[in-house]
């Protein structure tokens, strides 16, 4: 099962010996080998805390490595030495997770910083017209809808993305090692697919690819080669083509992982959440019914408003028109505050910006929703604090050093898991999620669908915004999909599959077929 | 396809790789956190002994006369950082803390000149500092302007109302002698107002570490967006740390009457630098990374301690000025070291 890369093929693109890095008493790296060869895709998989971050991050010369050693295009450097200048001159072109790109310049300027540079004349003066040219092609080869002159920022965060891998791509492909830390995160299915698309020509014109990715789909769509780690240490290096799924994922994360679905269809709930004309933003009027005991999803493309939806129903967006009612009483839904008050729960999409406190402590995080239960006779009771905490943690399964340490200290599906335990501690009527397994391993993520239908199954209602249609049919009950605003179409469970999903949401409702 | 089961998340999934990668990841030693911790400190103690045994500082260092004038001569300072401190929790500056203190002292003062009585003449000093912070309160919230431009705004506005009042004189006689025996005398040899600025320290710690309240203030300086997110009352919360801010300001300048029994019109600049960057040094101690009350005072004492001893030894105003710049640029690398640590 084991590749062995360099048969045929002469010199690898890239070997990596006794990559090792610890944080503290956690070795995030242990001694990690492994060699690409050239001209191929390669996929780094693992699960929360495997060290494929981190791996990425010691190659970039972004994280000090405590040893190994990279061997790249006849050159031997050390990773401890290694910095961004180093990795770059080596030929190591990154896009890394957290994107270097910038709103308020316009597409062609960020395709020249941070990528080929500005064209100079005498002087240094900078050539307009050619730098425009140059975005132009580099548009146009990666068919990115955009024009050279518009503001990065005016683009959605799917043709962002692209731009600022094409920024790293343009005019230097077959140089070097292309590495993508989870490059499709937050891109919708065919996004997503016009990005592997491209991935798999440059492989084809002899580019040496590397991408960190969660996403089994993936992996079997474009990756000639598999590399494994769990616990920070590789496992295996297999091709996807010879192994199945489950054999894979076991790899990834060491054990059997039972798939999870909908077993049937919702027990007949009372409707809980009534939304009727709802107007906010960029989405509405939309009519929607909610009832006990029921995980609703809510699909369609960026910019369709399936966040703005959710938002909205919290309070997080003011509405223009319509009503929201739960458990049959109208709620005041103008702010956040109120929305909680009266049962609803927002589990946001972004967590570093709307939903983590990362210098504050587990505990601090956890109770933030629930603080007033712990004020008692003017004190803080900091036991029976500490006490649930304790309690949140293991029953969602989060891995922690300790409850004092920081958020930021954790890795960011165990992050997620606790912004899911501070909501779900308060027992929500509805609860509201967008994208809640984003950037979280299929383990993590199977612990979180069960949380979900846990919750339900007790008598709240869920509404699941994702751009993940196959994670949608799987777990929800129904699917509405979202165009534009407007609900264009709601598909049962008995009918509910991805496809359907997918080609919902990109139908044109004028022309929708029977 | 197997469905979920009934019973809990936690005895579904095998632990066997959850705990060994648990006991990996036990994070920080204790010691080295609790080095971070009281580094300060350390600092604090080091230079306390270093002017107590220099030889042209150690004989009247440590006489109970200097230590008694060293603890009192900074409670001032030290309260009003502490007013400081609320509103820099939630990442806001207050610039107005040093002329709001100077505003309460003047107004008690000419009231107490006038007849009024102690009691009323404190409340009086208070209210004046409450009511300023309400003017920032709005101003920030309200109307959205930067605190930094706010604050040196209504400060600057503030200085001259003093002026008004003043006209640049300062104010004495008729101070009552029940305030200026609390501001100049000892109780079981330590200076009274000492014990003022325990209480007023007190209080800011139980509020920010014991209430709702401060917890609140604490997740608004993490992550503003997510404490809106999570029913916080962002501006609601915000605005009471300048209205808290200002009234323990007025408090400061108060106590300021009782020790010096006048009021000097231009205190306001000579408050302001020491108190602010006491407020930022205490992220370099006892809570390291956070703003806190016991880092204000580790923070307020060391400066007073390197002063003193820099003071005594008949050290030239400029030394003092490079010591001060030094260990201001020095406390707060510290503060952003420490706070870099909280990341894996």
């Amino acid at each position: 099962m084991t590749n062995n890369h360099t048969s045929g093929t002469g010199r690898p693109a890239l070997a990596v010996t006794g990559a090792t890095k610890a944080f503290g008493a956690n070795q995030a790296v242990d001694d990690v080998s492994f060699e690409l060869a050239p001209g191929q895709v390669h996929a780094l998989l693992g699960g929360n805390g495997s060290g494929k971050s981190t791996l990425i991050k010691m190659l970039a010369g972004v994280e000090h490595a405590d040893a190994g050693q990279v061997d790249i295009a006849g050159q031997a450097i050390a990773l401890a030495d290694m910095t961004p200048a180093r990795a770059e001159a080596a030929g190591l072109r990154f896009v890394h997770q957290q994107r270097s790109t910038f709103p308020e310049l316009t597409v062609a300027e960020n395709l020249a910083i941070g990528g080929p540079g500005f064209p100079v004349g005498r002087g240094g003066r900078v050539h307009w017209r050619e730098a425009r040219r140059r975005a132009q092609r580099a548009l146009e080869q990666f068919e990115i809808e955009a024009d050279p002159d518009q503001l990065l920022g005016e683009l959605g965060p799917a043709r962002q993305a692209m731009v600022a891998i094409s920024r790293v791509l343009f005019e230097r492909e077959g140089e070097g090692v292309l590495l993508l830390d989870e490059p499709t995160a937050s891109l919708p299915e065919a996004e997503v697919q016009l990005l592997l698309g491209a991935l798999r020509r440059h492989a084809e014109r002899g580019q040496t690819i590397v991408f960190v990715t969660h996403r089994l789909d993936e992996v079997y769509a474009v990756a000639d080669n598999a590399i494994l780690l769990r616990d920070g240490r590789l496992v295996d290096s297999v091709s996807p083509g010879a192994v199945s799924r489950t054999a894979l994922v076991e790899l990834m994360i060491g054990r059997a992982v039972e798939q999870v679905t909908r077993e049937c269809g919702p027990q007949t709930g009372r409707p809980i959440l009534e939304i009727e004309g709802l107007c906010a933003g960029p989405v509405g009027p939309v009519d929607l019914t909610l009832n006990t005991g029921e995980i609703v999803g809510v699909a369609g493309l960026v910019g369709s408003g399936r966040s703005s939806l959710l938002k909205a129903i919290f309070g997080a967006l003011s509405t223009s028109a319509g009503s929201v009612r739960l458990d049959g009483k109208a709620v005041d839904n103008r702010t956040p505050r109120n929305a909680m008050r009266a049962g609803i729960a927002f589990v946001p999409e972004n967590r570093a910006d709307d939903a983590a406190f990362p210098e504050l402590s587990l505990i601090e995080n956890l109770s933030v929703t629930v603080t007033d239960k712990y004020w008692s006779r003017g004190r803080i009771r900091r036991r029976a604090e500490r006490r649930d905490a304790e309690r949140l943690l293991y029953d969602y399964l989060v891995k922690a050093g300790s409850l004092d340490d920081p958020l930021s200290s954790l890795s960011g599906g165990n992050q997620q898991k606790i912004v899911a335990a501070r909501w779900l501690r308060r027992k929500p009527l509805v609860l509201l999620l967008d994208e809640p397994t984003q950037g979280v391993d299929v383990a993590a993520r199977n612990e979180i669908y069960a949380v979900i239908s846990h919750a339900v199954r007790q008598g709240s209602a869920a509404l699941v915004a994702s751009s993940d249609s196959e994670e949608l049919s799987a777990i929800c009950d129904r699917v509405i999909v979202l165009r534009r605003g407007r609900v264009v179409g709601e598909i049962q469970r008995g009918a509910l599959t991805d496809k359907r999903i997918e080609r919902l949401a990109h139908a044109d409702p004028d022309e929708q077929a029977a | 396809m197997s469905g979920v089961s009934d019973s809990t998340v936690g005895s579904n999934v095998s632990q066997v790789s959850s705990e060994s990668s648990r006991s990996r990841r036990r994070g920080r030693k204790p010691l080295r956190s609790y080095l971070e911790a009281y580094a300060f400190v350390g600092l604090l103690v080091l230079a306390f002994l270093f002017f107590s045994l220099w030889s042209k500082t150690a004989a009247t260092f440590t006489s109970t006369a200097n230590l008694q004038v060293l603890i009192g001569s900074n409670t001032v300072v030290a309260i009003v950082a502490l007013g400081a401190l609320i509103p820099l929790v939630c990442n806001e500056w207050d610039l107005s803390i040093g002329a709001s203190a100077t505003l309460a002292g003047v107004y008690a003062a000419q009231a107490l000149v006038h007849g009024t009585t102690v009691p009323l003449a404190i409340l009086l000093a208070v209210a004046v500092g409450l009511l300023v912070g309400v003017v920032n309160a709005l101003l920030v919230t309200r109307l959205g302007v930067n605190a930094v431009i706010t604050t040196l705004g209504t400060s600057i506005i503030i200085t001259g109302v003093i002026s008004l009042k003043t006209h640049g004189n300062t104010i004495t006689g008729n101070i009552p002698s029940s305030l200026t025996n609390f501001g100049t005398l000892n109780w079981f040899g330590i200076p009274r107002p000492a014990f003022a600025l325990a209480a007023v320290a007190g209080l800011v710690y139980y509020g920010l570490n014991h209430t709702p309240w401060g917890r609140y203030l604490y997740a608004l300086g993490s992550n503003r967006s997510a404490a809106r997110l999570v029913g916080i009352r962002t501006k609601l919360m915000i605005g009471t740390t300048f209205v808290v801010g200002g009234a323990i300001c007025g408090a400061g300048g108060i106590l300021q009457v009782a020790q010096s029994g006048s009021a000097d019109p231009n205190l306001a600049n000579t408050l302001l630098l020491p108190a602010l960057a006491a407020a930022f040094l205490s992220a370099a101690s006892i809570r390291p990374g956070r703003y806190n009350v016991g880092g204000v005072l580790v923070a307020v004492y060391f400066l007073a301690v390197l002063n003193s001893g820099l003071n005594l030894a008949g050290a030239a105003e400029y030394v003092s000025d490079f010591v001060n710049g030094t260990a201001l640029i020095a406390g707060v690398g510290l503060a952003v070291r420490l706070g870099r640590r909280t990341e894996p």
